[in-house]
Order: structure tokens, then sequence, then C-alpha cells
């Protein structure tokens, strides 16, 4: 009976067993979302305040050292740093001195006054946007405790329930800010994402006289003087560390919008008269942007700061099924933020600087003298070497068949040594030489094994050995290990890609359906240990770095999460692992944290993205690491309309003359995508290069290996640098010949004072 | 169609994308570029230095030191600019060192959103004074001396008169933008008519449309008119160079005296009359002979691989007769010679120097300095000219003057900086044809694909052959002809063989080499041919078939190899065998179940079987006439294409011929009934395409939802 029932109502019975099946799945899905949901208390009652923003209060001195003296304003939350040994006060908010407070309208007044300023998301409301609120208008509840050498103070933006702590300490010559993130409280349905710090520190009027420096490319200058030559409507200049905060291949990929937005070191300068503060983020930069506002962006105030991001932020885009885009009715985008805070501790230094040191380039300075005192900058220039050549050499690519791809050798690894043999027997003793593309296949993105068109492992055993024989000479085996195609041997999409925090992985599709994978930072440094093994056999060749050094960014992988500053750090141990194995490392370009290991730093960047605020580039990276690290810029000499002008750059960069060359004609690479070695062939450029560096190396010798001490623009096209040991080298860009410090520069030359050559 | 292009350009920005990707492991990447006659974007050296932005006029005025919507800009012989300020209502004069010395408000009374100028060698300026309905004639001090105001004319509709911009010609002729043509005005101001109309050329749905609506309807179909013209600038040659929306002939224009645009085309046949056939011939025929005829001024893409169709929104023309234009939707910089081949392209759309929101004008001062103006921006870019493009320069004007041994030398300095710039290569083999070095001149132009100047080079060093080698070409001539002769009559004979020993052994099937002689005899009796099948169907081999459409596709496959260079249909590099499979087959396959479907319904008495037999000989032309034809090819240049197209197309003529016949013959039809039935098989052909077409995109859209159910799936539950 029972048994006829079931079998009558056998369909039934599995449809209800599935149904039943998937209602408890969803009941514990939900309770589970709901508990990963971020939780925020419903009933939040906003407290009684105690602030009166019409009181400007006192400054009141809570800090002293030798050097600095500390203020702080009960009223305000706000403090000031007296510099005692030029008695010049560096305000955090803007006064009626500073600007006409009453002629703006409140909302901007408010601002002007803000200490801090913090950015939150409405947790209840899916398609909310951001909301910023400032200190100068919505802190009620302001308290404050002293500390050692200095007070901690708390913004209670009630309104909105978050209460953010920041403490100032005064520690020797510097004025140290730290965010407790620990200390952060949300009380409400608002998360908190962003805090501005300080952004009106030092903020002055075009006036003053002096610049704002920013780590655009190599470093950048606006200039309040130049304030009327800007466009009516400007735009303002953000720069994450290392890595734009969303993270995206579009960002990732595209120069445009990475050179926009990305910066290599996380600091600022502003220079007000004979009075220069510099600011450095020195602990926690990975989650911070400079953000650059010159006179004229709605204020006419320049001013400088830093934003902290504290949470993560995403933007969701809502993929529309009836249209099949994301930009329909139905599509759009919406904001989703992490349940946690970014953890770590923040703190920004401040130095001062005065006097004939107030520039960027005392600035660079002391910053080099923070990073080598920490560590964070080595030096691997042995004084008295010759200064190496740069070269690069393209070894092999693919042209697409009908059929089949074609490979195409440029450069084998007999050639390699054919080439370092010529240009050592005309007095090129030295060099830096980064061979890319020479993987099976010229594909980037394995690592091993060589190809067989270019000699293959042999190949690679006698370049080995004649490095032996030739200590001048490095080789570095340039690598990609950042990024993976769904070609590449040997990856689990799970285990290894990098996710972004709405569980989705970060890769792009191509046109020809290659899908390109950003790597989980394990799993980069595991391609690279096995790539240590392989090199194993061929001790002498160093390690490129092509990307590696170039990115830092969270992941949220579940298998290995990183933050973003987990992430620097992995990425330090992968080149230190390399460093311990006996090898020499090379970066490409390179962020700060590259310095630490890089042994020569290759296409180092020495320009800025060009925005119209920018009035000038200024090689502070260069002058950072100048002396220290060899290092060759992004522009080569056979790659330039005009060689001489590359010269030159490479001059005023202090950088070693590079070439990028193929041994065989670049008329190969039509066809190939490496279009843009528009002239390489070794033949046609030998005698070039050779002339290049005996010019460098007889001019130039004496500074190699020194720090470069001070970059001056002296007027349009005409610059001088000054090194350690006294060296001034003039450079002039222009058609005419210019006089300068009685120095007579002929055009498109540079003069060297005080070198060898006397 | 436009979905079509779509997916091209989808294709090119992948293309795009994977450079950016080589690009991030290549050093530094100058965005300057050259696209030949496809679009692929070749990377050049840095041509142009962004030296100075001019964002406002300084301290000459107190108020209103910003530009606002500036529409003009001007330099005149002195290298004096003039800003054309339409927000603002003035006109802004500086001088070569970028200092304002004048601003000029209106003469007699204020200007109202002017929007041209042209300035003549005494200074004196001529301002469009748009809102006003007038052009201004001022002396160099900005004092009144005449305006013209709307011209009365019996050619004129009465139609306001906005003036915008505008050339004044030596002879003292105003010439002004009007619409889709240009109009000219003597000094006394009266109208001396139209100037540069393009031709409207023919449309067939217009004339159908004539044909067959009422006179109701016909009120209704608007009237076609030529397109708009947006710019012009006067050349140092006396030519008047303009921007149109025309994309017909082209968007750049260099009008001689009487109008004619002498400038590169679209098209070849140029301004002759223009009728479906011609058309057909020019467009279906030549085109598919010959690669190499895609060219269009500036990019129908822009930097996200987004379709558009350029707007050329100002041209200035240097003396060197360098024409330089701005696209308004992509922001680039198009740098062309006289001959309209791509010197070099830049700029683009964005916030960092030497981009721009949306130029509004261009000019060109006397040492090659590109001053650009941006309206949005409100501001003048300084573009100097590097050392590279500079010896550019100096090659073609070199080669343009007849000094080809200079120009020779400078375009080696060219390619020492760019060993892959194409026009240099071109440079250096029209040079060698100059200097009748035809064998080097072939090579060079083989390089780059430049089929004109290699067919040039080909025919002379064809004759210079031929003169050296007579006797012994004309002894390889005459055995070549009888071994012809030879293998033709051994075909004949073999074709016979197959033929008569299948029709006689009426109890043996046919055997798949006699099927072939059998196939080939269709060249000689097709219908014989065809009757033996019908008569026959039974004993048929059906493998037969299917190794023809094995051999027509080697055959195409060899032929891409073999063919000479300048009369290939692609480029080797760009051939898909899966496409050109498709292209191959398409119409014989899908015949099959086509014609079999509508001669069954109408007392056909074709079977599958036979169709499938007859389909696969309509490939027997294209395999018998693309054999010899690709080897003799190697004889014949472009110059020789149309005839050389005639033989290619009488593939497809015989083709369908014998799709005809078969048809008449297997189903034993009248010649009406057949033309019908051709027809019917036709249609249902195209609707057998809809279905499968629909099939894949519907499987697509199917396939793409289940993926992303997964995804949603894993998302949430894994």
């Amino acid at each position: 009976m029972v048994k006829q029932f079931l079998k009558e109502r056998l369909g039934t019975i599995i449809i209800l067993l599935i149904v039943i099946v998937f209602v408890i799945w969803g009941f514990f899905s939900i309770n589970e979302a709901k508990n990963n949901a971020i939780t925020f208390v419903e009933d939040y009652v906003e407290p009684e305040g105690n602030v009166d923003f019409n009181d400007p209060g006192t400054y009141v001195s809570v800090a002293k050292t030798d050097r600095l003296e500390l203020f702080y304003n009960e009223a305000k939350g706000a403090i000031q740093v007296k510099d005692l040994e030029s008695n010049y006060v560096w305000k955090s908010i803007c006064d009626n001195e500073v600007y006409d407070l009453k002629n703006i309208n409140k909302q901007w007044s408010a601002y002007l006054q803000s200490p801090i300023t913090i950015t939150y998301n409405d947790l209840k409301k899916r398609d909310s946007g951001p909301r910023q609120v400032f200190a100068g208008r919505d802190c009620k509840l302001l308290s404050y405790e002293n500390i050692a050498n200095g007070v901690s103070v708390t913004y209670g933006f009630t309104g909105a329930g978050i209460y953010i702590t920041v403490e100032y300490v005064l520690d020797d010559d510097q004025l140290v800010v730290r965010v407790p993130v620990e200390k952060i409280r949300e009380d409400s349905k608002y998360a908190v994402t962003t805090i501005e710090l300080m952004p009106y520190m030092g903020a002055s009027m075009n006036d003053v006289g002096g610049y704002l420096f920013y780590p655009d490319g190599s470093g950048a200058i606006t200039t309040y003087e130049k304030a009327d030559t800007r466009p009516s409507q400007i735009k303002l200049g953000t720069y994450y560390t290392y890595t734009n905060k969303f993270v995206n291949f579009q960002n990732l990929w595209y120069s445009d919008n990475y050179s926009r937005y990305t910066s290599s070191m996380p600091v600022y300068g502003i220079k007000n008269g004979d009075h220069a503060l510099f600011a450095a983020f020195t602990k926690g930069g990975e989650n911070s942007a400079v953000m650059v506002y010159p006179s004229g962006y709605v204020v006419n105030l320049n001013h400088i700061g830093f934003e902290l991001y504290v949470r993560n932020i995403y933007n969701v885009d809502m993929y529309s099924m009836s249209t099949g885009t994301d930009t329909a009715a139905t599509g759009g985008s919406v904001q989703r933020i992490d349940k946690t805070l970014i953890p770590g501790e923040r703190e920004v230094r401040f130095f001062f600087l005065n006097g004939e040191k107030a520039n960027y380039s005392g600035m660079a300075s002391l910053y080099r003298d923070y990073l080598v005192e920490n560590n964070l900058l080595k030096n691997t220039v042995v004084t008295g070497e010759n200064m190496p050549l740069a070269l690069r050499l393209l070894m092999g690519v693919t042209k697409d068949g009908m059929i089949f791809d074609e490979y195409i050798p440029m450069t084998d690894f007999e050639q390699v040594q054919e080439i370092m043999e010529r240009l050592g027997t005309q007095g090129v003793t030295n060099m830096e030489v980064v061979l890319s593309s020479w993987m099976k296949g010229s594909s980037d993105y394995e690592t091993w094994p060589p190809a067989n068109q270019l000699g293959g492992k042999g190949g690679m055993k006698d370049l080995n050995e004649y490095l032996a024989s030739n200590p001048g000479c490095q080789v570095y085996l340039a690598n990609e290990l950042t990024f993976a195609t769904s070609n590449t041997s040997g990856l689990s999409e799970d285990r290894d890609v990098a996710y972004d925090g709405l569980n989705v992985e970060i890769s792009t599709k191509m046109f020809d359906g290659t899908i390109y994978y950003l790597l989980n930072p394990l799993a980069i440094q595991r391609r690279n240990t096995q790539f240590l093994n392989n090199l194993e056999k061929y001790d002498l060749l160093g390690v490129a770095y092509s990307d590696v050094t170039n990115y830092a960014y969270a992941d949220f992988n579940e298998n290995a999460p990183f933050t973003k500053a987990e992430t620097v750090e992995k990425f330090k141990e992968i080149m230190n692992d390399t460093v311990s194995a006996g090898r020499k490392v090379a970066s490409n370009g390179g962020h700060q944290f590259a310095f630490g290991q890089a042994d020569y730093l290759y296409n180092l960047v020495e320009d800025n993205y060009g925005l119209a605020i920018t009035d000038y580039p200024v090689p502070f990276i260069q002058m950072v690491v100048s002396g220290l690290i060899p290092y060759s810029t992004e522009g080569a000499g056979n790659l330039s309309y005009d060689l001489q002008v590359q010269k030159l750059k490479w001059v005023e960069c202090g950088s070693i003359p590079y070439f990028n060359l193929t041994y065989e004609s670049a008329l190969k690479l039509r066809d190939t995508g490496y279009e843009s070695l528009f002239s390489s062939t070794f033949d046609d450029w030998e005698g070039v290069v050779v002339d290049t560096y005996k010019e460098f190396k007889e001019n130039l010798s004496c500074v190699y290996g020194q720090q470069m001490v001070e970059h001056t623009v002296l007027q349009d096209d005409l610059v001088r640098v000054k090194y350690a040991n006294g060296v001034a080298v003039y450079i002039n860009y222009g058609d005419a010949e210019v006089t300068a410090d009685k120095v007579a520069v002929p055009a498109k030359s540079y003069v060297v004072v005080g070198g060898g050559e006397q | 169609m436009k979905s079509l292009k779509r997916i091209g350009i989808g294709l090119l920005a992948g293309i795009t994308c994977m450079l950016s990707v080589s690009q991030t492991a290549m050093a530094a990447v100058s965005d300057n570029y050259v696209t030949g006659d496809n679009n692929y974007r070749q990377p050049v050296p840095q041509s142009y230095n962004v030296v100075r932005t001019i964002n406002n006029i300084g301290d000459y005025e107190d108020k209103m030191q910003y530009f606002s919507n500036p529409q003009d800009l001007f330099v005149d012989h002195n290298d004096d600019i003039y800003v054309v300020d339409t927000g603002n209502n003035r006109v802004v004069k500086m001088n070569s060192n970028y200092e304002t010395v004048n601003v000029f408000y209106g003469p007699d009374k204020a200007f109202k959103s002017p929007q041209g100028i042209y300035v003549d060698e005494d200074g004196d300026m001529y301002v469009s004074d748009t809102e006003n309905r007038r052009i201004v004639h001022m002396d160099p001090e900005g004092k009144f001396v005449e305006e013209f105001l709307n011209p009365e004319s019996s050619l004129e509709t009465g139609n306001v008169f906005s003036p915008t911009k505008l050339i004044v010609s030596k002879t003292g002729y105003i010439y002004v933008v009007r619409g889709e043509n240009i109009m000219a005005l003597d000094g006394n101001g009266d109208f001396r008519g139209y100037y540069g109309q393009t031709n409207i050329g023919y449309d067939l749905t217009e004339a159908l449309m004539r044909i067959f609506a009422s006179e109701e309807q016909k009120k209704f179909i608007s009237k076609r008119l030529a397109s708009s013209y947006i710019n012009l600038t006067l050349g140092d040659d006396g030519m008047i160079y303009a921007t149109s929306m025309e994309r017909e002939e082209g968007e750049i224009k260099k009008l001689n005296s009487i109008g004619t645009n002498i400038y590169r085309k679209y098209k070849t046949v140029g301004n002759a009359i223009r009728n479906p056939i011609t058309d057909f011939i020019n467009n279906k025929i030549l085109k598919s002979v010959v690669a190499g005829n895609t060219f269009k001024f500036g990019e129908y893409f822009n930097d996200d691989g987004m379709y558009i169709e350029p707007i050329f929104t100002d041209i200035c023309v240097d003396e060197e007769g360098i024409v330089t234009v701005i696209e308004q939707l992509n922001g680039k910089v198009y740098q062309y010679d006289q001959d309209g081949r791509m010197l070099v392209a830049f700029g683009g759309l964005g916030e960092r120097k030497g981009s721009f929101t949306r130029a509004s004008a261009i000019d060109v001062d006397s040492k090659g300095n590109l001053l650009i103006l941006d309206r949005i921006n409100a501001n003048i870019q300084v573009f100097e000219p590097t050392e590279f493009i500079n010896l550019v320069h100096a090659a073609t004007s070199a080669y343009n003057n007849g000094d080809y041994s200079g120009s020779y030398d400078l375009w080696r300095r060219v390619l020492a900086i760019d060993e892959n710039y194409d026009l240099a290569h071109v440079g250096i083999a029209r040079t060698y044809y100059k200097q009748e070095q035809y064998k080097l001149s072939m090579e060079e132009s083989q390089l780059v694909g430049d089929r004109d100047t290699y067919t040039m080079a080909f025919d002379e060093y064809k004759y210079v052959v031929l003169r050296q080698y007579f006797v012994l070409i004309l002894f390889i001539a005459v055995l070549i002809i009888a071994v012809v002769i030879v293998l033709f009559l051994l075909f004949n004979k073999y074709a016979k063989k197959g033929y008569w020993s299948y029709l006689n052994n009426k109890d043996k099937k046919m055997g798949v080499g006699q099927g072939i002689m059998y196939s080939f005899y269709t060249m000689l009796h097709p219908i014989d041919t065809l009757e033996g099948i019908r008569y026959n169907r039974a004993r048929i081999n059906m493998a037969v078939p299917f190794i023809l459409f094995i051999t027509a596709f080697v055959v195409r496959m060899a032929y891409l190899y073999i063919v000479h260079f300048p009369l290939a249909s692609i480029e080797l590099e760009d051939v898909n065998p899966v496409f050109e499979a498709v292209k191959l087959w398409i119409v014989p396959v899908s015949w099959i179940p086509a014609s079999f479907m509508a001669t069954s319904i109408s007392g056909g008495e074709s079977k599958i079987r036979e169709i499938t037999f007859t389909s696969a000989l309509s490939l027997v032309p294209f395999i018998v006439i693309n054999t010899p034809l690709m080897f003799l090819s190697n004889i014949l240049s472009k110059s020789q294409r149309s005839w050389y197209g005639v033989f290619s197309t009488l593939a497809y003529v015989g083709l369908f011929l014998i799709l005809f016949m078969a048809m008449m013959i297997l189903n034993n039809y009248t010649l009406k009934k057949t033309v019908g039935m051709m027809f019917m098989s036709a249609f249902l052909m195209l609707v057998l395409w809809l279905v499968i077409l629909l099939c894949y995109v519907l499987t697509g859209r199917m396939i793409q939802f289940v993926i992303a159910i997964i995804e949603e799936f894993k998302l949430n539950f894994l």
C-alpha cells in the first residue's frame, strides 16, 4: 500500500525533497549572510555636543623639543607647530590670517577650519553614495588628553556616530601624527571609509611664494606664482600609493590610468617662502593617497594632504541581463564596503626645513636619510667602480601566422655574448643587461624554460660561463610574475588568482579569448621560488622583476588573504629570497618598497603625467636613490626622437646611459606588437652606443656614485644639479647658448664644473 | 551593418589592449602612431612636444583674462596670432611671443558670437560676426572698413546669413562655409556663386521610391542634401583645403580654382557619374580583387575601440604642403602629405598636456609649430615639431620638388630613427623608381605593402627584363605555350575519356578517378555532363564531390600564397582559413538543401545526391581558372587588375551558370520555370542563413545565461 503510494507519487516526493533541501540551504545561507553582514545599532541616540563653532579658542603649548613646539587649540581640536629654528608657525587649519573666511560660504569656511574630515557610507541603503563631513562643522563632541610629548584628540562626529582619535606627538625634529585604527568607534549605521588628515596644514595663498611638491612620476612641482597661467577650471591631483585603490585591469594596465593616479612613494612637500614642510607616510602608507589642490580649486588656496583609507570600498557594476551591459537602467553601480576596518598602524611624519634647505632637494635628502636609517634603501654602488652602460635586449617575439604562430628570434644567448664582447673590446667594460622575452614561445608569463631557438639551456649555460670571466657585466633575466593568462602552466584558478572584496577574480578577457589574471602574492612567491630553483645551475644570472615592484594590492582570496600592506611585505620577501640566493636583483622602475632590495633600477620614471596643474617635473626619486643604486631612465637612447635631448635628460637625472636593442633587424618586428622598438638593430647602433658611453664615462664619472644634493630649474630649459662632492652640472635644453653662474652652456648641451676634467 | 562594424571594432579594441600589454613589458612608449591603409596603429617616435600652453591673455585686460568658448584661431604671415574668443565676443591678437598686443570688441558695433577670422597679408581682418549676420572687414588697428551682408541673388533662397569659417583669396573673393557649399562673394559683397559642392550620387532606394511612391508619399520623402562643409583654409599654393562631413569621397578636400576636389579620394573613379553598374564594378569586383583599398581619412574608432565617424573641425596647411587636421570625437591630430598619406597621428582626449577636451581650431606658424585651440579647456597648446617629424617633412617636400637624391638621404635619416616608418620605405621605393633601380624599389615597397609603387616599379622592371633577355624569354614563352597546349589536349582527352567511359559502362559504379575526369568535362560540355548525371544518377560516386570541395579549398589556399603581391585580395597575415572556407563553400553547400527544398515542392525530379554532385561541379571553373591564374599573376601587376578581375569573376559566373543549368536539366524545367526556381532557392538560402544565425545568437544568449547562473551560484554558495 505504502509502496504503491510511493511509486505513484515518486515524482512529487522527489520534488518536495528538493524543495525542502533548498529551503534549508536558503535558511542557513541567509543566516550566514546575516552573520557576515556589518552589524550596526539601530537605535543610536545622538549624544549632546560640547563644541561652540564660533569660539576661535586659543592655542596652548602641549609639548616642546629643542627644535619644535606643539600647540593645541581646545575649541577647534586643531594644532600648530612652531619651528624654533625660524620661529615660523605651521597651522593645521586656516584662520583669518591665512584666508578671508567671512567671504566664503559656510560649508567651505567649515572645511577650511577642519583638522580632519571623514567620509562614510550608510549601511542601510545599498545604493547610497559616500558622504563627507568636516570637523569644522560636524564634529560636535571633542575631547583630548595629554600624552607623552603631545596630545591625543578624539573627534566625535555625533551625527554619524563616528569617533576618530588622532595623536599628535613631537619626536625630536619631527611631528608625528598617528591614527590608531583600534580607537575608531562606529556607534550608528554609518561606516567610515576615508579620513582626510589635516588637509589645510600649511595652506597658503599665492602671494606667499613657494610651491607644492607631490609624487607624480619622478616628482612634480606646482608653483604658487604661476597660478595665473593655469586654466580657469583646474583638476586636482590624486596619487594613490603604489596602486590605485580600485584594483582592476583598467587601472593596472592602461598607462593613462596608471600614471595619472599612482605614486611611487607616499610623500608630499610644501614650500612657503623660506620655510618648507615635508610629510611622509611612514607606517600604513599603502592605504593612502596624496591629494593636491592648487589655488583656484574652489578657493584661492594652495593646499595638499593625505587621505587615509581605513576601509575598503568597491563599486559594483550591476549587470543587466536584458541588455547585456552594465550601463542600462536596471544596471548602474552601487557601493559595497568591507565589514572590518583595514588593520595596521597609521603614522605620518612631518619634517621641517628652513632657508637654503627649504626646497625639494632638501626634502629628498631628508627622506633619503630616513630611508637609509630604517634600512629601506640599500647601497649597492661600490665607490670607485666604473659607470655601467644599461642595455635591454629583446630576445624573441612571436608573430601570428595563418595557421601556426611564427617564432622570431631577435637576440639569442650567443648574440648577447657577442654584443657584450664587441662592446667590451671598445672599452665598455661595465654593463647592466636586462634580457626580456627569453622564455619558450616568448610567453612573458611563463618563467621557464629558455626558448630553444635562442640556444636553450645550453646557451644560457654558456652565457653564465662568459659572465664568470667578465665580472663587470651583470645580466638579469626579466620575468613577469604578477600576472598570468589562462594558458600559463601550473596555476590553479581558485588558489592562485587574486580576488577582490566581492569575491570576484581580478581578471580581464582579451579579444582572442585569453583571460589575464592578477595573482595572489603567495602564488607569486611560489613562482619565484620555482624560478630560482630552475636557475640554480646558472649562478651568475640576476633576476629582473618587470612587474612585482609596480603594484601592491589587497587580495581577498580565501585561501591566502593579504592586506595591501602584507602584499608589500611579501613582495619585499620575494626579492629578499632572490638576494639570499646570491643573485642580483633589478627592478622595473619600482616603488619605494623595491629600494631596500634592488641592485639596479631600470625604466625609472623620469617625467610625470602632465596635468595642467603641474609646472615642471623634478627628479625627486633620483635624488633619493642617487649614488646608492644605479638606475636608468624609461627613455632609451635609440628610441628617442633626438638622442641629444635624451642624453641631457640622463645627465639631469643622474642616470646611466641606456639603450634598448636587438641583434636582428628591427624590421622583423613588424606586426608583432613590438613596433614601438622603432630602431634597435645592434649593428646600426654599436658606434653610437660606444661613443655615448665614452662621453658619459669621461664627463660624468666624477658624479657616479655621488649623491645628487641639489636640483634647480634656473630658467626655462636650464637646469643645474649639484653633487655631494661639489661637482655642478649645467644642462641647457634650449636652442641658444646661455650663461649661468658665469658658466656658458652651449645650446642643447651640458657643462660639468668641478669635475675630473681639470 | 553597424553591428557588424562594431564586432570588427571590438576586435580592434582587443588589439589596442594587447598593445598596452606589451607596452608594460616595453620601455616608455610615445602615443604617436600612424595607421596605414588598414586600421592598425603602428607606433612612431614622438613627433611634437607641447612647449607652451596659453590659458589666458595675461595682464592686458583686467577682467576676463580667460578665454570663453573660443572658436577660431588664425596665424598670419608675421606669426601674429588671432583668437576668436566667441564667448567673450572679442578677438584677441597676440604677437609671436604669445603676448597679448590687442583686443578687439568690434569696430562699429559690438561683436555678437563671432566664429571665424581671416587675416590678409596687410594685416586686415575679416571676422565672421555670426549673430550680427555679417562679415566685417577691419584694418590692422581694428577700425571699420566695410561689412558684407547677406548677398541678394536669384540662387539665394532667403536663408538667414550666419557666416562661420571664411578665407579671402588673393583675388579679393571671400569664400565662406555655407552648409553643403562654399559661398563666394566678391569685393563688393555680390554673390559670385557656390563652390565645391559635392556630388550627391545615385541612390537605388531613392530611385525606386520615386518610381513607386504616390504624390502624397513623395511629400514625406526628405530631399537628400550633399554633405556639409565644416571648415576651410587657404594653402600657399592657392588651393582651398576644406573639411566636410562627406563620407563618400573623403572628409578632407583640396579644391582647385573651379571647385574640383583633387586630393586623395576614397573612390578611385572620382567625380565621374555614378550609377549602380559602375558602383558595383568598383565596390564588388575591383575591391574584392585587390587589397589595400580600405583607405579612409582619420580613424573610424576611438581609443576605447568604439565606432565613430570622424568630424574634422579644422584644417591647416604649412608652406611645404603638409596638411594637419584635428578630429573632434577622439581628440586626435592627423597629419597628411600632399598625397593624403598619413605622417603621424597624436593627441587624444584627456587631462594631460598634449591632449584635448574639444579641439576647435588649428593653425601653423612659419616655424612649423602647431597651435591648437580647445574651446572647453579654453586654451591654446603650442606643439613644436621634433627632429623626427622635421626630417619627415623635409623628405616629403624634397621629393615633391623633384630632389630625389636629397629625399633619399633624408628618408634614410628618418629610418635611422624609426626603421619601420612605412612612409620612409615608400619614399625610398619611389626614389629608387625615379632613379630607375626597379628591383630595389620593388623590394622596398613590398616591405611595407605599398602596392602602387610596387606596380609602377614592376611594370618598368618587366620591360627591362624583357629587353635584356628577349630571346630567352621568347623561347621560354614558346615553350610554355607548347606545354600549355599539350596540357590542354591531355586535359581534353582525359575529360572526354572520363565522360565516355562513365556513360558507356552502364553496369559499373563511377570510379573516383573516373569521376574526377568526368567532372572536368563540365568545362567542355556542361549540358552533356549534367545530363549524364541525370540519366545515370544511380551510379554516381559521392566521394567525387567531396574531393572537389576539398580541392577548391586547397586551390584557394595555394592561391593566397602564390598570387602576386600587388594583386593579392588580402594580406597573408590577415588570412583566416576557416573564414576562407566559409566564403568559398557557403553558396554551393547551402545551395544543396535550398534547391532540394524548392524543387521538391514544385515538381522537381532531382535528389539530394545529384544536387550535391552538381553543386560540387560548380566549383570546377573556380579550380580550372584559378590554378593557372595564380601563376600567371606573377607577371601581372595592379595596372592589369581589370582584366585580371574579369578572369577571377569568370570563375563565379561559371559557378552560377552551372547551378542554373543543373537546376534546369536535373528537374527538366523550362527556362522560365528555372529562373523562378532560382529565385526561390536563393530566397530559401537566405532564410536558411538567417535561421542559422538566429540559432547561433540564441544559443549564445542561452549559454551566457547559464554561465551567469553558474557564476551567481558559485558566488553565493561556494
